[in-house]
């Protein structure tokens, strides 16, 4: 066997391929048994991981869920025409022919002055108050649906300013303040899950890169013996790597988990809110490709601490003889 | 295979740990390295397997210069030196086999390769029967002997000793000298820093003899004593 010393073994390409790969599940594996062997540290670490990206990504479940509130009350606003008490139904008609005639309109309907009436005095609850009225105080209307194209908030705008300018037209009425409001405010939300992700994104990564210092401290005899029997740093390197990926995945996953638990426990209450509404609205959580992006995430946060820490302190380990 | 040419170490403070050494080991041979605490033995040994850097002159090792050697070249330049030190060096949570098999490990030999060399390795200090067992677990003999087989198992062409047989008594001394031999007797060139002179005188090796740095002596030491008669 040591029969000579430049006798080294012959190793064939497929050998060396097969080592290394081979060495990589080996190191991964390894890394995972030490954090099995270290299960307070981990644990602690896998939870902050997982709690700091939960908060972000419950407020983008929070965010993603009022834009689509938004959207779909925006594209079915309606635009409400009061005519002037002085147009008969037949100028009436005649007023919704023309509309009809527009193309950024898709319905129009035509509710005349006693229509009107009948409707008020059965929702409102003072259909005896109205008895005491010598006329009927509310003018026709003409409820305008723009198409899906025109039902933007910039568009509804713009075919108001258009179609008000009719004369049977007294007033016209949008009602996209409370959406443009919560436009905005979904806008700061997103905003500030942008800014509050970013933070907590950095923090998981200082821990991680603290976590994986403290453990290249723990090992760094370890260490300068590998260097010392000719162990690239890259060597080195790859189980605190992997432990890094490990951290990811696993706070990923306790992230994935936490979303989807809180978005089912506020789906309860939502749903009772939005009931009284008449609206049948469900909060919808993280989808499967979302989940996925969030673990991702949750990986590349805990490579990038570990390769912060690796890069600068495995390097400044050097063997002594002593 | 080693070639010193006027190397000098200065420390910061001025201390010289080496002042214009030259010598040169060729294939096959095996020398011992001797000198007071503190003539400059170890800071030779580390400049060889690279741990510190000279401050002036050229070092050859398997051919390379030293000097040339690029911190990403480091560890290949020490795959090719075993190196053996008088506190082991073993990773203590490991077990022998572990430890051993680490150089091939990072080689990238497969598993059945490393064991089959390991397993060899061991069976040549006469640790066959360790490869489970913890560094913790075996005396201080045995724990050299692991050290050694850890430098031999990936057949590098130079051994380096430092005080291999420091804290040893002289029957379990000799033994480790013999498993050098034997290793020397293949080819690898073995160079060992030893205090034990009595050990020196016995074996009749040539030796190197350092004082406050410089090469006093390179050559067989007759009555332990340097040709100019100085006393080692």
């Amino acid at each position: 066997m040591f029969n000579h010393p430049e006798q080294k073994l012959k190793r064939s390409l497929i050998d060396k391929v097969f080592g290394r790969i081979t060495r990589h599940i080996q190191q991964a594996v390894g890394s995972l048994g030490d954090l099995w062997r270290t299960p307070f540290t981990s644990m602690m670490t896998i939870l902050v991981l997982g709690i700091s990206l939960t908060l972000p990504a419950t407020l983008h479940v929070f965010v993603k869920n009022a834009n689509s509130i938004s959207e779909h009350w925006g594209s079915a606003s309606e635009i409400s025409l009061f005519l002037k008490l002085s147009v008969t139904d037949k100028e009436a008609q005649q007023l919704v022919q023309r509309l009809r005639l527009y193309p950024e309109i898709n319905h129009v309907e035509y509710i005349s002055a006693e229509e009107a009436l009948k409707e008020f005095r059965a929702l409102s609850g003072f259909g005896e108050a109205l008895n005491y009225l010598d006329k009927n105080p509310l003018p026709a209307t003409v409820l305008v649906t723009p198409t899906e194209r025109s039902s933007q908030v910039l568009a509804a705008e713009e075919l108001l300013q258009k179609i008000v300018k009719e004369r049977e037209v007294e007033q016209g009425k949008l009602d996209l303040e409370w959406l443009t409001r919560l436009e905005a405010i979904t806008k700061l939300i997103e905003n500030v899950v942008f800014g509050l992700g970013i933070l907590l994104c950095l923090s998981v990564v200082l821990i991680i890169g603290n976590t994986i210092r403290l453990a290249i401290l723990n090992q760094k005899e370890a260490i300068a013996v590998m260097k010392l029997v000719g162990a690239t740093d890259a060597f080195i390197q790859r189980p605190f790597l992997y432990a890094g990926v490990w951290y990811g995945i696993l706070g990923g996953l306790i992230a994935s988990l936490s979303v989807t638990l809180l978005a089912y426990y506020f789906s309860g209450a939502i749903i009772e809110l939005t009931e009284l509404y008449q609206s049948n609205f469900e909060l919808e959580s993280l989808n499967f490709n979302e989940l996925i992006l969030l673990i991702a995430m949750a990986i590349l946060l805990g490579l990038a601490g570990s390769y912060i820490s690796v890069r600068k302190h495995i390097r400044a380990i050097e063997p002594t003889a002593d | 295979m080693i070639r010193f040419n006027n190397v000098s170490k200065a420390y910061s403070g001025g201390v010289i740990a080496l002042n214009n050494v030259s010598f040169s080991l060729a294939a096959g041979e095996m020398a011992f390295l001797t000198g007071h605490s503190g003539a400059g033995k170890s800071t030779l040994l580390k400049l060889m397997s690279l741990m510190e850097t000279s401050t002036s002159g050229s070092i050859h090792i398997n051919g390379k210069s030293l000097s040339e050697v690029t911190y990403p070249q480091i560890p290949y330049v020490r795959r090719g030196i075993g190196m053996i030190f008088q506190n082991h060096n073993l990773l203590m949570d490991r077990t022998v086999f572990d430890n051993v098999a680490l150089p091939l490990i990072i080689e990238g030999y497969s598993h059945k390769e490393t064991k089959k060399r390991v397993e060899a390795a061991l069976d040549k200090v006469h640790l066959g029967n360790k490869l489970k067992s913890f560094p913790s677990m075996l005396s201080g003999g045995e724990q050299q002997r692991v050290g050694i087989a850890r430098a031999i198992v990936n057949k590098p062409p130079i051994l380096l000793a430092d005080e291999p047989t420091g804290n040893l008594d002289p029957k379990l001394s000799l033994e480790i000298i013999r498993l050098f031999e034997e290793f020397n007797d293949m080819g690898v060139a073995v160079l060992i820093a030893t205090h034990d002179l009595g050990l020196i005188a016995r074996l009749r090796y040539r030796t190197l003899t350092l004082k406050q740095g410089s090469m006093i002596n390179d050559g067989l030491i007759e009555g332990m004593r340097t040709p100019g008669g100085d006393y080692v």
